[in-house]
């Protein structure tokens, strides 16, 4: 099976074949890439987050919660009255209910409904979560930006401030807000946000500063990019990844703050339901009616673990470098 | 042919320990210590030497992606380090990079087409549409498809990714580009088709190249002239054939002997120099000439005491050496 | 008598949730004592899972050999338990890393690193194994041996700390030492000063080298013999004067032509291999270099073709190495520029 070959086929023509094999060779360039074509970064993170059984389990969770919270108005009060209503059909033997048809979780001292308490207390976590988070993390970016990014004296002012922060007892120090501003929603936001802005920031600061050390930074500085455009195109997007993740994970830290707050009596005030306040109620009545505490218990545990398993996937789903 | 860049008296030094107590005691690092070459119009001029010794500082000062700390550079009439904000932009246009590492080079969010498109949206040339076309031929010329504009870097082998990079490099049409390291980090195969790709470019686009590697092979290959580079000072500088053929520094000869060639009966017969211990610390440089701590044939005291300077020898080229001389390598133990 | 160490068509698989990564598919090649084996390949070549599987590190899973064995005089290490795949490693077969940064310990001291395999294999006591650890240190060329020998990883330079790994690798004095890219961190003055003390070791102590290695400069300068691999597959085995001056596969020919050279007159145009390597997920039907070759035939889809002896002690895995003619006329650049 002699092949009858030419002449060596490199050498018959340098010119030519140096010209495909530099030039031209974009067919086999093509081929060699294996995968698919126009998809873009973020339908690739989302097919990496599906894959992750974890992660997907606790965005259903946080959705369905979502979704019971916000159309509670609709429905809960009509089946299970409202979360502040007292079942007054016999009063006497309405409180402290075990968990039967009418009250599926069963009531509590005063005979309010439960299930109507624990969905309208997602309301209170879910937004003292998302707004606490929010506002932690506008402090921690700006802070952590101007740490990273000017550095020298501003890097040492902010990270020092951070480290105070973090020496103080948070619970402490959150009460002594409280105790100033007064008692209310707005107070807990405030007080969880101004408190965890120091994570935020430290976690923001050294993604920038390792991101600025990539070649991509200084290839846009040597195209003559403008400093606004180098952070903003080259630098934040690549180095909010971490953010988004913390963010996320921070959201089950602020909801347990806030229901620590509330069980201490301090967050939001009675007879509006938040996981925490249901727990402290159900306190005296541990042995007698565990249910109260059980409901509101199991809710925070849930919600918190889903954030931090959803935060944990979106680590891994938004990292580029992992090659399939 | 005319003198596209002069450098002259280049000092780059790094202050270590920023700290605010210690910034007054600090010592600091002479990263490139007095150096003046200049590069022609259309030519490749090598920068060369190990690790430490100053040739990618020397490149970063070219486009000031570092300031220098004293010398002077000119490309053409232009003063380079006094260049403000808006004329720095313009001079940038002119003296592009490409780098050394084709996974930390390219933004990783941005596609092919937004990154080889970014120097055109930077100095606000044409529209998208203008921009996108533009994008897709210049693909197209480093050897890639078109449509490989809506794809991310990471879907891509190094090789390819360096191609992107020279892209970009060359949206603006520069007069100079300036590579660092451009084939170190690619294997065997494919630095061949990078560095065939670079010189075809070169004459398609009339560029000049300032060549920042550590590959004597390689810089062997692409450089009309050659710059050989010890702890932040240019040891040897002349044409390729003098510098590989006739290396009259001692660094130089024991740097292209230490490098083994691909061919067992040559290594094995050539007459090898092997330097004893390490290159010395840039904080605290050897007194005098900065290679008589490690040189084979240097004298005492005026190797330690008296600093050669980078003199003529012959015809172009020069050596920093008190006893330069051409060293006669035999044509056939070559 | 078997050979010192024998690898016989070994397949080391990654099993991964993409898909099965053929890193190393199908290799062969022996060493006996005193002979330095150069395997050369590009990155994703398999070299340096080969040496890896050698020593029994690559983790499983998700590796695994799905074929072939490894001998080390005539006994499977595949089939070793794990205690005398200790006994075995560190102590008959010893390896040394690519980054001397990253391979020594920082929080000992360098003589403890170097004592550590002694009072393991050798039950030698404290004082000894350190006495031992000095004198190590002085056969590999660092100067106040005593001294240094109480430094930490970070007081020495990227050379001395290379020196350092070769006298760990050299304590138990193997009987095979494999080098993976030993010098590709280092400059190129402290390359050569390494590659010198790694020839004058084995003048010493006899032991067989395998240097794995991308730079054929290297290989040239050490090797006897050469293993050329491409994408997990050996493609020519030979000795280095065969593989240098008699390559039968058009890889081979390939790597040859890409270089660019300082030892010759006059500056050739470089051959660069065109395309890119392939994914070993998803390796080529036939021979993994088709698509990559200047020379292939209809038939190169189809099969592919094992290691072959095609001249005594010279292997090719290309179909038509065996075709004199052809191979003559392919790579007649060979001779015109030697």
């Amino acid at each position: 099976m002699a092949p009858d070959f030419f002449e060596d086929p490199r050498r018959r023509d340098i010119g030519q074949a140096a010209e495909e094999q530099t030039f031209g060779g974009s067919e086999a360039l093509a081929e060699t890439v294996v995968a698919g074509r126009g998809r873009t970064l973020r339908t690739d993170a989302w097919r990496r987050l599906r894959k992750n059984r974890l992660a997907l389990a606790g965005l259903v969770w946080i959705c369905f919660m979502i979704i019971l919270a916000a159309s509670a108005d609709l429905w809960v009060p009509h089946f299970f009255g409202a979360p502040t209503a007292i079942d007054t059909s016999k009063v006497a033997q309405q409180s402290l209910l075990s968990p039967s048809a009418d009250h599926p979780f069963g009531t509590d001292k005063l005979g309010r409904d439960i299930l109507s308490r624990t969905i309208y207390g997602a309301r209170v976590s879910l937004i003292v979560g998302v707004v606490a988070v929010a506002i932690m993390v506008v402090i921690g970016l700006i802070l952590g930006a101007v740490a990273a990014y000017y550095g020298g004296w501003w890097d040492s002012i902010v990270m020092r401030t951070a480290d105070v922060f973090f020496a103080f007892p948070y619970i402490l120090f959150s009460i002594v807000l409280i105790a100033l501003l007064g008692f209310g929603l707005q107070t807990v936001f405030i007080a969880i946000g101004v408190i965890g802005w120091p994570s935020i920031a430290r976690v923001f600061r050294s993604s920038i500063l390792s991101v600025k050390n990539n070649e991509y930074v200084d290839a846009a500085r040597a195209m003559g990019a403008s400093t606004p455009r180098i952070l903003f195109r080259h630098i934040m997007p690549n180095a909010v990844a971490p953010i988004i993740v913390y963010g996320t994970m921070s959201i089950g830290g602020a909801i347990l703050t806030e229901a620590a707050l509330s069980f201490l009596g301090v967050g939001v005030q009675p007879p509006a339901p938040t996981w925490g306040n249901m727990l402290s109620e159900a306190r005296s009545s541990l042995f007698t009616a565990p249910w109260l505490m059980l409901y509101p218990g199991l809710a925070i545990l849930t919600t918190v673990l889903a954030f931090v398993l959803l935060g944990d996937g979106l680590r891994d789903a938004l990292d580029v470098k992992l090659k399939e | 042919m005319s003198t596209l860049l002069k450098v002259e008296s280049l000092k780059k030094y790094f202050h270590v320990g920023q700290g605010l107590v210690t910034a007054r005691f600090s010592k600091s690092v002479r990263a490139v210590d007095d150096i003046s070459f200049s590069v022609e119009e259309g030519e490749t001029l090598g920068l060369v030497g190990e690790s430490g010794c100053g040739k990618s500082t020397t490149g970063r000062c070219i486009n000031r992606l570092l300031e220098p700390t004293a010398g002077s550079i000119h490309f053409g009439e232009i003063d380079v380090r006094k260049l403000r904000a808006g004329k720095l932009k313009h001079y940038r246009r002119d003296v592009q990079f490409i780098f050394q590492d084709p996974y930390a080079s390219l933004n990783p969010r941005m596609t092919f087409g937004e990154i080889v498109a970014e120097p055109l949206v930077i100095h606000r040339f044409g529209t998208k549409k203008d921009r996108e076309e533009r994008a897709k031929e210049m693909l197209k010329t480093v050897g890639l498809s078109p449509e490989h504009i809506h794809r991310y870097p990471h879907e891509f082998s190094g090789g390819q990714r360096q191609r992107v990079g020279i892209a970009r490099a060359l949206m603006l049409r520069p007069k100079m580009i300036i590579c660092d390291e451009p084939v170190s980090a690619l294997d065997v195969s494919i630095q061949a088709q990078i560095i065939n790709l670079l010189e075809d470019l070169q004459e398609q686009f009339r560029l000049t190249y300032v060549f920042i590697a550590h590959d004597l092979a390689v810089v062997r290959h692409i450089c009309d002239r050659v710059a050989v580079m010890y702890l932040g000072k240019i040891v040897e500088l002349g044409g390729w054939k003098e510098v590989y053929n006739a290396p009259c520094h001692p660094y130089t000869q024991s740097l292209l002997s230490a490098v083994p060639v691909p061919d067992p009966e040559k290594q094995h017969e050539r007459a090898r120099i092997i330097l004893r211990g390490d290159v010395p610390s840039p904080i605290d440089p050897p007194s005098g000439c900065r290679f008589h701590t490690r040189c084979p044939i240097a004298q005492f005291p005026i190797c330690s005491d008296v600093e050669p300077p980078l003199d003529i020898v012959a015809g172009g080229q020069r050596a920093a050496c008190h006893f330069a001389k051409p060293f006669p390598i035999p044509e056939d133990k070559m | 008598m078997p050979p010192l160490l024998e690898v016989d068509d070994l397949h080391m698989h990654f099993f991964t949730r993409d898909g099965i990564v053929k890193a190393v598919d199908g290799v062969s090649f022996s060493l006996e004592p005193r002979e330095t084996l150069g395997v050369v390949g590009e990155s994703g070549s398999g070299k340096s899972v080969t040496a890896l599987s050698i020593m029994r590190l690559i983790p499983e899973p998700p590796g695994k050999v799905v074929k072939g064995d490894i001998r080390f005089r005539g006994d499977s290490i595949l089939a070793m338990g794990e205690k005398e795949q200790r006994k075995l490693r560190g102590n008959r077969i010893a390896m040394i890393f690519q980054d001397p940064m990253t391979s020594l310990n920082p929080v000992y001291r360098i003589g403890k690193q170097i004592a550590e395999p002694l009072r393991i294999h050798k039950n030698m006591s404290r004082k000894d194994s350190w006495d031992a650890a000095v004198e190590l240190l002085k056969q590999v060329g660092i100067p106040q041996a005593a001294d240094r020998a109480r430094s930490y990883p970070h007081e020495f330079s990227g050379g001395m700390r290379q020196r350092a790994m070769i006298a760990i690798a050299l304590a138990c004095g193997p009987d095979v030492l494999i080098a993976d890219e030993p010098t590709t961190a280092l400059d190129v003055t402290i390359q050569a000063q390494i590659l010198e003390l790694i020839q004058e070791i084995q003048a010493r102590t006899e032991s067989a080298i395998i240097m794995i290695t991308h730079d054929l400069g290297v290989v040239a300068d050490v090797a006897d013999h050469v293993l050329v691999m491409y994408a997990g597959r050996a493609v020519e085995f030979g000795t280095a004067d065969d593989v240098f001056y008699r390559p039968l596969h058009p890889y081979t020919w390939g790597l040859l032509e890409s270089l660019p050279r300082h030892d010759v007159d006059e500056k050739g145009q470089l051959c660069p291999i065109k395309g890119q390597p392939p994914s070993l997920i998803n390796l080529p039907q036939g021979c993994a270099f088709r698509p990559r070759c200047a020379y292939s035939q209809g038939v190169c889809t189809m099969e592919r073709s094992g290691l072959v002896e095609i001249t005594p002690g010279h292997f090719s895995a290309c179909q038509f190495s065996g075709d004199s003619g052809f191979v003559e006329k392919a790579c007649g650049f060979l001779s015109r520029e030697r």
